[in-house]
């Protein structure tokens, strides 16, 4: 018999399901709730997998809790467009602001795994500068972190994740070689490579989380093209099939289907557990530590959700930053028609990207951006093309018939922290009986700048190898980011750069929110390597007696 | 820490067992004395050329073509069928390798100390075809955008390939060189003694044959430890053979002898690694449609064992016919 994993939690009775073999299991440690667990990890994502995993791998208690449910993907991941809404975070938000943001598809993740269970795979490391970008480059805020620490963090997600990527990166300060190697370009990823050679900027194949080459049970990449529906392969390093599986090795507890909807907070001010959502009934689960890692909307809406008398405007807010400086990043694109056959959705959609205005300053608005190969699947092409393009009928139907000639390039752009792009609670009540999120955004000055510039760009490069019927997605945004953000005081930070709350000593947040600025690269390798160094420091922390303070 | 860069289950079985085998298999190539030295072999006592221990050589030349041929007939096949035979000329190979292999075969078996017109026309043409391919190759390659890049390298047409088809050529050529010495004449090849010619030829095939499953692996990650065998063993097996022709001729050369059955057995123990390696692609051998055109290419490694088996040749001509 079928077992729903969107209705039912599979994660129980001492086994978690085991990606790797159809209906197999793997034991798996569970924990009494009225026991304090050491930590709590909230969200099993690119911040909450490896703090799990190497938590656990250190000798630490730790369960991780995801609202979403256990997949299976050599079983639950169809070849069909329409069951990706699944993977996605789909109960209802408030939208509003200037510039409403779209939630759900590629920004946000409900799934053990999180968002990278349907994550394009791009895995790629911030410009170093981005991490000091108010005093070298003058915009945005400075990370309380140094890039070389980082960079060793990020050699470290790069191994962890096998990332296969190309023997030498063109930007950017020397990296070590990645562990598995590019994977052949397609078609629309030549596009890239062509016009980009035409502008004379360089190009590269896109570092990517999925193998080219067998790993353990992963068997290599078979260019499917279904990536961002769940890799049905397992090629894909999503968090699901690499720190999950290592953290469950380990000891670590996961509970799937468990909506924590508020942290509890002791008489001392101290985090002491989990009010959490399962089997249809509330339970409470004793932590010594939390950890939260549900992203930028969710992270801030738990805090938030969490208030108590003492802590009015909720947790880790005293410098009433929780929400603030929400940010997103440009996504638009440029599209056209090629006279040969393209075939751009097959492989993974970003197979080459050129980093060119990440690194070159010379431009008049703060920020970067890249721009990659694309290769959207037909569902996702004719909703751009019925929504951007306003085509309906016979008109999009005729355009459609283009699909297999089609290429466009996608930037992801660097928008700006500005302290009324927020998250809030609403009034509105979602079926936990919990305050929903409001999600405010509107674009500034800078972000429109930065967008015209790089449409003009790509439409350039397009041209300049013999694109044709060439036209402009003005509207997309993606990855979010702040609303907790990391600083250097209290102030003017929600957490120090261990990613421990200013306020409550034993709240740690760790995922996209904590981002002073978000760079023009995605986002999921910095998470991951700076959830790498919070387990470090953790460990540092309780060794030197640091923690307990 | 739990293992998740391993394979578990059949797969790790196989490899474990195949490990094993091929490392048995090594070690009995080191203790097999399948031909003890002849008693005449001593520098001081020139030996009187024997006409059949040139056709000996010449017919081992045969075997090692014919095996080199079969590797490529089999590997330009499945490699050109994915390429889905866009271009006519890719044709060729499958037609040149099965000649190469039919004359060979033909070779290995025949007896007579004479050429054969037919035989020796046959490998002069698929050298050259074999250097024609390589410029095809080389084309294929340039015209991708980034030119001479790692991607283009890893992905575009093996620049290495055609001159395995090349090699067999060249190889049945010299045999047919070998096999046309007069009685009581050293074999020389022109104008050098043919041991030197072949051991030199041999060991420079190996070392490209090197080359590509370098430049393979390496795209490959080297993600088995069992993917360095055939980048460290068959380079000393070059660098020794290599020796062997180059230095002084006529005495027993047992660790060169070994290392290159060592790189002979390597090449056929190749092919059951490789076919381990498509078994661990999605779908395992349930998909082997797929899977043998996107998994490591199964006919590819026996061409150690051919230039391994050429080696050998030329180091029995050293041996039979000391020429210091």
């Amino acid at each position: 018999m079928y077992d729903n994993p969107l209705t039912t939690p599979r994660a129980t009775h001492g086994r978690a399901p085991d990606v790797f073999h159809p209906g197999g299991w793997v034991p798996m440690r569970e924990y009494p709730q009225r026991e304090a667990v050491d930590f709590v990890v909230i969200g099993t994502g690119a911040g909450g997998g490896p703090l799990l995993a190497r938590l656990a791998e250190r000798g630490y208690s730790v369960i991780g809790f995801d609202a979403g449910p256990y997949f299976r993907p050599l079983e639950d991941f169809a070849s069909d467009e329409t069951s990706q809404s699944q993977l996605f975070w789909t109960d209802e938000r408030l939208v509003d602001g200037a510039n409403p943001l779209k939630m759900g598809a590629n920004n946000s993740g409900r799934a053990v795994g999180g968002s990278t269970v349907h994550y394009a795979m791009v895995s790629l490391r911030f410009r170093p500068e981005w991490f000091r970008s108010r005093t070298l480059l003058g915009y945005g805020a400075d990370w309380p972190l140094d890039w070389r620490e980082m960079w060793h963090y990020y050699a470290r997600a790069e191994r962890d994740l096998a990332i296969a990527g190309p023997v030498s990166y063109p930007w950017g300060p020397k990296r070590p070689r990645y562990p598995y190697r590019a994977h052949e370009i397609n078609g629309a990823a030549e596009v890239l490579a062509r016009g980009a050679e035409a502008m004379g900027y360089q190009w590269s194949e896109t570092p990517l989380a999925t193998v080219s080459a067998p790993r353990g049970d992963s068997p290599s990449c078979v260019y499917r093209g279904f990536c961002r529906v769940g890799c049905a392969t397992n090629a894909k390093q999503s968090q699901l099939v690499t720190y999950i599986p290592r953290a469950l090795a380990a000891g670590a507890e996961i509970r799937d289907m468990a909506m924590v909807g508020r942290i509890a907070v002791d008489a001392a001010g101290r985090a002491c557990g989990v009010h959490y959502h399962r089997n249809g009934a509330w339970h409470f689960q004793a932590a010594r530590n939390v950890i939260v890692a549900g992203y930028a909307i969710e992270t801030p809406r738990l805090l938030l959700n969490s208030a108590t008398d003492r802590f009015r405007n909720g947790l880790a807010n005293s410098s009433g930053l929780v929400g603030r400086y929400l940010m997103t990043q440009s996504n638009q694109a440029v599209y056209g028609v090629m006279d040969d056959m393209v075939r751009w959705n097959k492989g993974p959609p970003s197979l080459t990207i050129t980093e060119h205005w990440n690194y070159n300053d010379r431009k008049d608005f703060h920020g970067g951006y890249c721009w990659m190969a694309q290769g959207p699947l037909p569902v996702e092409w004719s909703a751009a093309m019925s929504t951007s393009r306003r085509l309906w009928g016979a008109a999009l139907r005729e355009k459609m018939g283009d699909y297999n000639h089609q290429v466009g390039l996608k930037m992801v752009g660097e928008m700006l922290p500005h302290l009324d792009n927020r998250v809030t609670l609403a009034d509105e009540t979602d079926r936990y009986g919990l305050p929903i999120a409001r999600v405010t955004y509107s674009w500034h000055d800078n972000d429109k700048a930065m967008i015209q510039h790089a449409l003009g760009e790509m439409q350039r490069s397009l041209e300049l190898v013999g694109v044709r019927d060439l036209w402009r997605q003005e509207n997309d945004t993606n990855h979010l980011a702040g609303t907790a953000r990391m600083g250097f005081d209290r102030e003017t930070s929600v957490v120090d750069a261990d990613c421990r709350s200013w306020d409550i000593p034993n709240l740690w947040i760790c995922d996209g929110s904590v981002f002073p600025t978000t760079g023009g690269v995605n986002p999921s390798l910095t998470i991951t390597a700076l959830a790498l160094r919070t387990a470090d420091r953790i460990c540092v922390q309780a060794r030197t007696g640091e923690m307990r303070k | 820490m739990a293992n998740t860069t391993s394979p578990s289950g059949a797969a790790r079985t196989t490899l474990t067992l195949l490990g094993s085998l091929t490392g048995a298999a090594l070690l009995g190539a080191l203790h097999s004395h399948a031909r003890p030295p002849p008693a005449t072999r001593s520098p001081a006592k020139a030996p009187v050329p024997d006409p059949a221990a040139a056709n000996r050589a010449a017919r081992r030349l045969n075997r090692a073509a014919g095996t080199l041929a079969a590797s490529v007939l089999f590997d330009s096949t499945v490699e050109h069928y994915r390429g889905q035979f866009q271009n006519r000329a890719m044709y060729t190979p499958l037609v040149t390798a099965a000649m190469a292999l039919g004359v060979s075969a033909h070779g290995t078996m025949d007896e007579r100390q004479t050429p054969h017109v037919v035989r020796d026309t046959v490998y002069a043409l698929i050298s050259i075809v074999g250097l024609v391919g390589t410029g095809f190759h080389l084309f294929n390659v340039r015209r991708k955008a980034g030119g001479f890049s790692w991607q283009n390298l890893f992905y575009g047409a093996p620049l290495g390939a055609p001159m395995a088809i090349g090699l067999s050529g060249l190889l049945g050529y010299l045999s047919e060189r070998v096999r046309e010495t007069p009685p009581g004449q050293v074999p020389m090849i022109w104008g050098l003694p043919a041991g030197r010619v072949v051991g030199v030829v041999s060991g420079l095939g190996i070392t490209g044959t090197v080359g590509e499953a370098a430049l393979l692996h390496f795209r490959g990650g080297f993600h088995d430890p069992f993917m360095y065998l055939p980048v460290t063993m068959p380079p000393v097996a070059a660098i020794v053979l290599g020796r062997s022709a180059l230095g002084p001729a006529g005495i027993a050369r047992r660790a060169t002898r070994w290392w290159l059955r060592a790189t002979a057995i390597l090449g056929l123990s190749g092919t059951a690694f490789h076919a381990i390696g498509v078994g661990r692609d999605m779908g395992g051998w349930r998909n082997w449609q797929q899977n043998i055109l996107n998994g490591p290419p199964i006919p590819a490694p026996p061409a150690f064992t051919g230039l391994a088996l050429a080696g050998l040749a030329a180091l029995g001509l050293l041996e039979d016919h000391p020429d210091d």
